[in-house]
């Protein structure tokens, strides 16, 4: 069973960087950048359980944390172009 | 509880279901991202990466949930899933977002946009 | 099993390499640099080293990332062509790969127990760590205590690059907003 899910979960990263180089736009980018963020995650799940060890988990929390603000901050960044941008206080746009 | 299921025969279910969950969750990471390559358009995209997140980190997880039994480790898995599960809905919407926002309109076979817009809804290119 | 996962990551991050130098959009540069860097994590996991994957993962997809777009907000967003000829820097990193890969040959196999970096000062610090210093990790104990000003030294390096940073973003923002790209990202 660590070979299926290790193997698969491998595999699945090959495809989500294909579609990261082919993408045309660059919100498929942004897209398959997140797909790969999370299989990392899950790669890192299945390499720690299943070879015993567990601790590896707490690795897997911190990299879903970054994976969510690295994507909302480039996706903020190109629709306001302003990382600091205020939603609140350009009350036209939202 | 002792006496009404044999501990061995209750190993071997839940050890044959952890199998089957991760089995199963490694089908369904393949083919979201196989639907990855091949969907023609950045929304149908959206759809089929949306089931690593759910469906496929979900049935892994929990697979590896039934191998880890009643410990703090299910707990820390439990703690992953929910953080993806919540997670990628909005990473998804944002992206979707900004891509109508930058004018990138997805390819409709029956275009029933001007059946449901009210006024003052309609999608214009942004002034950057 | 695991040398044909990290042969597969690696590949995958030389056709990400490819694919940054052939990009004229510095937004898709950014998020397949980004990429990279979840690549180099993913394969520090697998060789068992999980806290230099942590770092890798924070500081190239997440810092990196954010500190790049800042960036671009600032000058252009579609690379310039190069005038330069090409071949004299191909010649250059072909020359120091080959030099670099001909002096790799030459090291001791990987782990053996007599190679010159396991016999000099490193029984030393396993064997005396505890005794001394009382703290059970020898990874902290030779970054803080036996090799603290290299860690003095790599602080004021990395304090002085954020404050560097922080002052070429930030004093520009006062300035204007939008001076740079006006272009919508594609």
């Amino acid at each position: 069973m660590f070979v299926v899910a290790t193997i698969a979960v491998a595999l699945a990263l090959a495809l989500a960087v294909t579609r990261a180089i082919l993408g045309p736009t660059v919100f498929d980018r942004v897209l398959a950048g997140n797909v790969v963020g999370t299989l990392a995650i899950l790669l890192l799940a299945v390499i720690g359980f299943l070879s015993g060890r567990p601790e590896w988990l707490d690795i897997g929390l911190t990299y879903g944390l970054l994976n969510l603000i690295g994507t909302l901050a480039v996706l903020k960044y190109f629709r306001h172009g302003d990382l600091a941008h205020d939603a609140e206080k350009d009350g036209s746009r939202e | 509880m002792n006496g009404l299921i044999d501990p061995e025969i209750l190993d071997i279910v839940v050890t044959g279901l952890s199998w089957f969950a991760i089995s199963a969750g490694s089908f369904f990471v393949l083919v979201g991202t196989i639907g990855l390559i091949r969907m023609p358009d950045v929304f149908t995209r959206m759809h089929a990466a949306s089931l690593v997140d759910t469906l496929g980190a979900g049935l892994l997880i929990a697979g590896m949930m039934l191998q880890a039994g009643f410990t703090a480790t299910s707990l820390k898995l439990l703690f992953i899933f929910l953080l993806l599960f919540i997670t990628s809905p909005v990473a998804t919407h944002a992206v979707a977002q900004a891509t109508l926002e930058a004018g990138d309109l997805p390819e409709l076979k029956v275009d029933r946009r001007d059946r449901a817009r009210t006024a003052g809804d309609a999608v214009e290119t942004p002034e950057a | 099993m695991e040398l044909y996962v990290n042969l597969l990551l690696l590949t995958l991050m030389a056709a990400t390499v490819i694919a940054i130098i052939q990009q004229s959009s510095l937004f898709s540069v950014v998020i397949l640099s980004g990429i990279y860097s979840f690549l180099m994590a993913s394969v520090l996991i697998v060789l068992d080293a999980v806290d230099v994957a942590m770092t890798e993962a924070s500081v190239g997809a997440g810092i990196s990332t954010v500190v790049l777009l800042g960036a671009l907000h600032l000058t252009r967003t579609t690379a310039l062509k190069s005038h330069q000829r090409v071949f004299l820097g191909l010649f250059v990193s072909v020359a120091v790969g080959t030099m670099l890969m001909w002096g790799v040959l030459g090291l001791p196999e990987f782990g053996v127990a007599d190679a010159p970096v396991h016999t000099h000062v490193a029984p030393t610090y396993l064997l005396e760590s505890i005794p001394e210093t009382g703290i059970p990790n020898v990874v902290t104990t030779v970054l803080a205590d036996y090799r603290g000003f290299d860690t003095f030294g790599e602080t004021t390096v990395v304090f002085t690059a954020g404050i560097g940073v922080l002052l070429l973003l930030g004093g520009r923002r006062r300035r204007g907003r939008g001076a740079g790209a006006k272009d919508a990202p594609k």
